[in-house]
């Protein structure tokens, strides 16, 4: 019988019912759609703050102090500390590795940049950049890693193409003799790859260097230096022009591995380590010191990706490292960041608040405008219990079923909306799915319970009498 | 005729009266609709036109986005070649007014130790540091990102103080308080240390001082190395300032930081392409749903349209009435909605960006408008009870 009087109800006047659930739809499709984008933007945008390259920087402990003015490093290469290259992938086996997004080593030095291997009058004094580009490393798992430069400071742009990465570095062959018995092992030597370089656009005016040239670079400090192809200076293509619109616009660009030789001929060292990082904005608990902190506050500390945390992850790895947040970026992300999911989420409360008052009303009339019913049922003997039942489950049923559709409506226009600004649709979560549903069906049973409990006060006779 | 037509006015407007008032319930609903649909547009309007501009601002923290340095670019390292003089540090200042920090800085290179009150250089425990001339005062203000601890001077920041770069302290032994001496050429200064600042950069290895200071010490009175400014505005604003300020002073070499430039504009483009789809989305959706929920209201009217058609109501008149009703309820519930909506952007304005939102009387007649739009439109469903029997609707017939 409950049954009947519920589905008669849905039957007998399928317009009203289909306004009210309209009604419902689109209230939860704007919290469904408000709800997606203001969870899932805090990623999208943590990524796009990644534009403004690295926000941590590694510097080896015992440095003496850097004469660092505009970018420039104007001490010798040989005068302070180094850290060791062979290191490096550590960083991606941290406990953080897959909020480690990109990083790259540099090593600087003056050098004189020629157009002719013996060219008398060339500029001296040219800072060589020694990074990485677009740089391979194989992690355990088996899958390859590329980072460099180019991935920590995306607003470099290079017109040609960087340096390859193995660019200076001595290639492994296998040397098959002609006359190799069968089966015996073939062996190897190496040969050296030759050397590349980017050179910044304002050097390469004035030197009127354009990509496919070649440039021959001079260590001045050592006039003796021999490299292992026996000749003073090294020469390399240049493949590429680089507009960074800072100090590197002057400066050549090599392979670390090329900086190496030239100027130390020692082991694969660097001075300075970028670190791009995807990090949680920081908050006051971010920011207090961990040697502070209770064991358990210290284990919520490590656990949550703040940009301190992880910098406190790189030290562990890297001993005798000084392990620096770059506080404009860090910072600058962190508040904005803020700003903006505060601001979203504020739209999403909104948008909520609007939808809830809508949809309640919408049920309030749809309950007012069945007060004869409500009287006829009570002169047939129902109980007002079992009439606030019956409207309830009729309520319900219809909360669900436009819930369920202001979802779904609400999830495309979430997807539309992400891949339209971000490229990235945001997946739908069952917590938004939880969240609409029981939020149609509180402000449904809200908005009905009003006008349902004034019904339930009245006696039958007047209201059938149409009082 | 005209006695009749009064007569039919005064009768109009009755009904309309009796129509609002027969039932509360019913107008309190239908009010609290329409005023939160109303609040919801006003508040969102008046909130997206200024949380771009607040935005703008706040891309500040990054720090300078635009650095004016000399023409002649140092073609040798170890000394900045070139300097800039007074005249343009002053024209960069009219021309940003009050748009954005200008920051002039001297770049050199000293030897420091700790005083001992002589003044007299000795080459043993001297180190080699950047010393960076500004203005302390302006900081803060032109890099909110780095950690600048800033006394409170009454009578703005005395001449003979410094900052230290926290890796320029550590490597010194240096504490807040202490007195350093700074020796460049046949020029001393000594300075007392009031803060240990931290960025996170290059500029944890060096020393701020003043700018008349560091002036003195280079013997280079009225010149910089270069300007660092941090202009707030749009991308495109930021772009046409950088055009505007090279036209100004063709003898130095204005660029734009491309690091924060380019990142800016990116992040800009998409927090406010973000807002106006949400804000669009919102608005379009609420309007949707207040009009669904009106319409389910208006429906109830059938017993109304009914008894007016049995008493000879024209179909034209009857749902002219109703429209009118509709009107009269949008106007009313937009006039207060959109009112408090406009309190409510304040405070949230407040509530993100630490500073109230400006209200915008725009916002206002806008929002009365499309609250009066959508009431009307939700009205019109109410045509087809043109087609409604009223003896049916009396008899409880569908």
């Amino acid at each position: 019988m409950f049954l009947r009087l519920v589905t008669d109800s849905f039957g007998r006047r399928p317009r009203r019912k289909l306004l009210t659930g309209a009604a419902l739809a689109l209230g939860m499709a704007v919290a469904t759609a408000a709800l997606s984008v203001a969870l899932d933007v805090g990623d999208r945008l943590a990524k796009e703050f990644r534009s403004l390259g690295a926000n941590l920087l590694v510097t080896p402990q015992a440095d003496s102090l850097p004469l660092e003015i505009g970018g420039v490093d104007y001490r010798p290469v040989n005068a302070g500390a180094y850290l060791p290259e062979a290191d490096l992938p550590k960083l991606k086996t941290i406990f953080w590795h897959n909020n480690i997004i990109a990083f790259a080593p540099i090593l600087e030095m003056y050098a004189s940049v020629a157009t002719t291997p013996d060219a008398a009058h060339s500029p001296n004094n040219v800072q060589v950049i020694g990074t990485w580009a677009d740089y391979p490393i194989y992690l355990s798992d088996g899958s390859t890693f590329r980072t460099g430069i180019d991935k920590t400071s995306p607003w470099f742009h290079v017109d040609g193409r960087w340096f390859a990465p193995d660019a200076g570095a001595l290639k492994r062959v296998n040397v098959f003799p002609p006359d190799l018995p069968p089966g015996a092992a073939g062996g190897h030597t190496y040969v050296p790859v030759p050397d590349e370089c980017v050179v910044g656009v304002h050097l390469a005016r004035r030197l009127s260097l354009h990509a496919g040239d070649h440039v021959y670079i001079t260590y001045p400090n050592r006039a003796d230096m021999q490299n292992y192809l026996g000749k003073p200076s090294i020469g390399c293509a240049v493949t590429g022009i680089l507009t960074a619109g800072g100090a590197e616009d002057d400066a050549v660009l090599m392979p670390l591995i090329s900086v190496d030789r030239l100027a130390r001929q020692g082991p694969g060292e660097y001075r300075k380590l970028y670190v791009s990082a995807l990090a949680k904005p920081e908050d006051d608990f971010a920011r207090r010191d961990p040697k502070t902190m209770s064991a358990g506050e210290f284990e919520r500390w490590s656990c949550s990706p703040y940009v301190s945390s992880i910098a406190y992850s790189i030290k562990q790895i890297f001993p005798g490292a000084d392990v620096r947040v770059i506080r404009r970026v860090a910072e600058g992300e962190g508040q904005i960041l803020t700003r903006v999911r505060m601001l979203l989420w504020l739209v999403t409360g909104m948008a909520l608040l609007a939808a809830a008052v809508a949809v309640g009303a919408s049920s309030a009339a749809s309950v007012l405008e069945r007060r004869t019913e409500i009287g006829l049922m009570k002169a047939l003997g129902a109980g007002s219990a079992t009439v606030g039942f019956l409207l309830a489950a009729e309520q319900l049923l219809l909360a669900f079923v436009g819930g369920g559709t202001g979802y779904a409506l609400g999830i495309i226009l979430a997807r539309l909306l992400g891949e339209k600004i971000f490229g990235v649709a945001p997946e739908p979560t069952l917590l938004v799915f939880l969240v609409v549903i029981g939020l149609a069906a509180v402000v449904t049973l809200l908005g009905s319970a009003i006008p349902l409990r004034r019904a339930s006060l009245y006696d039958p006779a007047p209201i059938l009498r149409g009082e | 005729m005209t006695e009749l037509l009064a007569t039919n006015r005064a009768m109009f407007w009755r009904i309309i009266r009796r129509l609002l008032s027969a039932n509360r319930g019913r107008l309190f609903i239908m009010l609290l609709a329409l005023g939160a649909g109303a609040a919801v547009t006003a508040a969102l309007l008046n909130l997206q036109v200024d949380a771009k501009r607040r935005f703008t601002t706040e891309f500040r923290v990054l720090g300078a986005n635009i650095v004016v340095a000399p023409r002649n670019v140092h073609d040798s390292g170890t000394s900045p070649t070139g300097l800039l003089g007074d005249s343009v540090i002053r024209s960069i200042e009219t021309q940003t007014g009050r748009n954005g920090v200008v920051a002039p800085f001297l770049f050199l290179v000293a030897h420091v130790r700790k005083a001992d009150g002589t003044l007299i250089p000795k080459r043993e425990d001297q180190a080699e540091v950047v010393i960076a001339g500004t203005s302390l005062n302006e900081l803060p203000l032109l890099a909110p990102g780095w950690k600048v601890p800033m006394p409170i001077y009454f009578e703005g920041t005395p001449p003979n103080v410094c900052f230290l770069g926290q890796r320029t302290a550590q490597a010194l032994n240096l504490k807040n308080g202490d007195s350093i001496e700074l020796f460049y050429g046949s020029h001393a200064e000594k300075l007392e240390v009031i803060g240990i600042l931290l960025a996170g950069g290059a500029e944890d290895n060096q020393i701020f001082v003043q700018l008349p200071a560091a002036q003195r010490l280079a013997g280079l009175s009225g010149q910089v190395s270069l300007v660092q400014i941090s202009y707030a505005g749009s991308p495109t604003q930021i772009q046409s300032f950088i055009g505007k300020l090279a036209a100004a002073i063709p003898e130095a070499d204005v660029r734009p930081v491309t690091q924060f430039t380019e990142g800016e504009a990116r992040i800009y483009n998409r927090i406010s392409g973000l807002l106006t789809a949400m804000v669009g989305i919102v608005l379009l959706l609420t309007a949707l749903c207040v009009m669904a929920a009106m319409t389910n209201v208006a429906m109830e009217r059938r017993m109304d349209v009914g008894l007016m058609k049995a008493l000879g109501g024209a179909t034209r008149r009857v749902l002219r009435l109703f429209l009118v009703e509709a009107a009269l309820l949008g106007f009313t519930g937009g006039l207060i909605g959109a009112a408090a909506g406009i309190f409510l952007s304040v405070g949230l304005g407040k509530a993100v960006f630490g500073v109230a939102a400006r209200p915008r009387l725009i916002v206002y007649p806008v929002a009365v408008t499309l609250t009066v739009i959508v009431a009307i439109l939700s009205a019109f469903p109410l045509r087809h009870l043109a087609t409604i029997r009223p003896a049916s609707v009396f008899r409880g017939e569908e």
